[in-house]
């Protein structure tokens, strides 16, 4: 059982790390390697307005999340508009924002003194085992972000062209959407995402700039497990990953933890490369 | 009164010429038909028209690929369309139905025909959406059917649909019988012309096979190697004895 309770907490919590990064990859197939960047300067802006300008904690962090999604529009906007199309080039754009700001903040921000506060206070058990309830909204919100995604590309018209975009960007714009203002709306929303990640889960520990870049690996690696760009495998590697972590964590002892989640890369690679819900060449054409 | 005019048009691959000096002209309200065999330019002419061709030449260009060249005059209802986005020439009412139809495979024949209805407004969309399945019952039947399991025959009419929820004035088809059975031939060509008639929309539409599309047309085309080898009223291009061996299958 508490195996169950914390591998679902920390499936939820890498499910949010990664959803942002699935998000813009699948709309636009830009692969935004300042993901990880993106959730650690969203933690300190939620600092930064809270605690040294003192605004109300909502509002710091309604502000983040705005500001993040105006950062990944501008990204696409200013940067990789200009390189889209080579993937390499996009990569190494979109990192190289990500280590500078990164380092950036690492000359502002030293140690491990700050940490958002958390939006309820205390413990409860569920079936005899203690969770904090900070871990219960990380997982409520889990549930809440996928469900709110899956609306918005289900039933609203902006999130149905999105997804049209995926699936051929070409006969999209036949149909008249535009890809430029669906890749900086994809990418928008994808750093609001990591913004609201951050903001969920930094509660629990306390913001480094380091782990600015584990949240991009983790990204990364439940990205490639599920399947570069799709929704589903996403979601389902996160928690694969989460259960095996906590697993690795609980029988084998912690240091294994790690060899796990690189050892299901290799193995997914392997066997599947594509990964598990991988979508290239998945339906024949039909002449 | 013309829809569309393209002028002297002019498209390159690196130096292979692809559409060589062509000048067509859609009548308003009228179906008109481009026939010739495969590499003639029919594709490369839909692509010009809808400003598709603006996004491959983008595509190819970011990647130092392929150098295309487009060069002529274009203009529909007057307006010259030759520098604007294939987005925004959709917004003006050019929609292509792409050859091999590009169905969403993911996503639901409804999702298909929603996605496709992006352009248009929640009364236009609901509308369009009733007269699809008039015009298309079959696809009423499997709404809820992922796009890549449908058969050929059943994606093109779904690519149709597709087309039509964008509201177009002037509808560009690329090879709507492409590998289809004889008895779907014929009826998506009748449904092109049911298109034509009942909500008057200005039709192009390009076929390398064209025996089953001429009852349909008002008024064709002929290319070859990229040029334009002869144009008449259908009447005129069965009447012809080189064109009738050769497109004509008679």
């Amino acid at each position: 059982m508490e195996v169950f309770i914390y591998g679902l907490a920390r499936g939820s919590t890498l499910a949010l790390m990664a959803v942002g990064f699935s998000f813009a990859y699948g709309v636009s197939r830009l692969p935004n390697f300042a993901h990880g960047a993106f959730y650690i300067l969203a933690g300190f802006a939620t600092w930064v307005f809270a605690q040294s300008l003192g605004l109300n904690y909502v509002l710091s962090i309604a502000i983040s999340l705005v500001l993040l999604a105006a950062i990944g529009a501008a990204m696409y906007r200013f940067i990789l508009i200009r390189v889209r199309g080579m993937e390499v080039s996009e990569i190494i754009a979109s990192y190289a924002l990500g280590v500078a700001i990164l380092e950036a903040l690492r000359c502002k921000f030293v140690g491990t003194g700050f940490s958002t506060p958390v939006f309820i206070e205390g413990t409860i058990k569920v079936a005899g085992v203690p969770i904090d309830l900070q871990r219960v909204v990380i997982i409520a919100g889990g549930v809440v972000v996928i469900g709110l995604i899956w609306a918005f590309t289900h039933y609203t018209r902006l999130g149905l062209s999105l997804r049209g975009i995926a699936q051929d960007e070409r006969a999209a714009l036949m149909l008249g959407i535009d890809s430029d203002r669906a890749a900086t709306i994809a990418l928008a929303i994808g750093s609001a995402l990591a913004a609201l990640a951050a903001v969920i889960i930094l509660p629990v520990g306390s913001i480094t700039v380091n782990e600015g870049y584990d949240v991009l690996i983790s990204a990364l690696a439940v990205c490639i497990i599920g399947g570069l760009g799709s929704w589903t495998g996403t979601i389902l590697a996160a928690f694969i990953l989460g259960f095996a972590g906590t697993l690795t964590a609980t029988y084998i002892g912690t240091m294994w933890e790690s060899v796990v989640v690189v050892a299901a890369i290799i193995l997914v690679l392997l066997l599947k490369p594509s990964g598990l819900f991988g979508r290239q060449k998945e339906f024949e054409e039909r002449v | 009164m013309d829809i569309l005019e393209v002028k002297d048009l002019m498209v390159f691959y690196e130096n292979a010429i692809a559409i060589n000096n062509v000048s067509i002209k859609c009548e308003t309200g009228k179906v008109t038909g481009i026939f010739g065999s495969n590499s003639a330019g029919k594709s490369t002419l839909m692509y010009a028209i809808s400003g598709i061709m603006m996004d491959m030449k983008r595509k190819e260009e970011m990647k130092g690929g392929e150098r295309i060249t487009v060069v002529g005059e274009m203009r529909l209802n007057g307006e010259d369309i030759m520098d604007i986005k294939p987005n925004d020439r959709a917004r003006k009412g050019v929609v292509l139905c792409p050859e091999r139809r590009r169905i969403f495979p993911e996503s639901s024949v409804l999702e298909n025909l929603k996605i496709g209805g992006y352009l248009a407004s929640r009364s236009q969309a609901q509308e369009t959406l009733k007269y699809v399945f008039t015009l298309f019952p079959a696809l009423k039947d499997m709404k809820g059917k992922e796009g890549g399991f449908l058969s050929g025959g059943e994606q093109q009419m779904l690519a149709i649909g597709r087309a039509l929820m964008a509201q177009p004035k002037l509808l560009l088809l690329d090879e709507p019988l492409l590998g289809l059975s004889p008895a779907m031939e014929t009826r998506l060509a009748q449904a092109i012309k049911k298109i034509n008639e009942q909500i008057g929309i200005t039709i192009l539409v390009a076929e390398q096979y064209a025996r089953p599309i001429l009852p349909v047309i008002d008024y064709g085309y002929v290319l070859e190697n990229g040029g334009k080898v002869l144009e008449g009223t259908a009447q005129e291009l069965i009447d012809n004895p080189d064109v009738k061996e050769a497109y004509f299958g008679v």
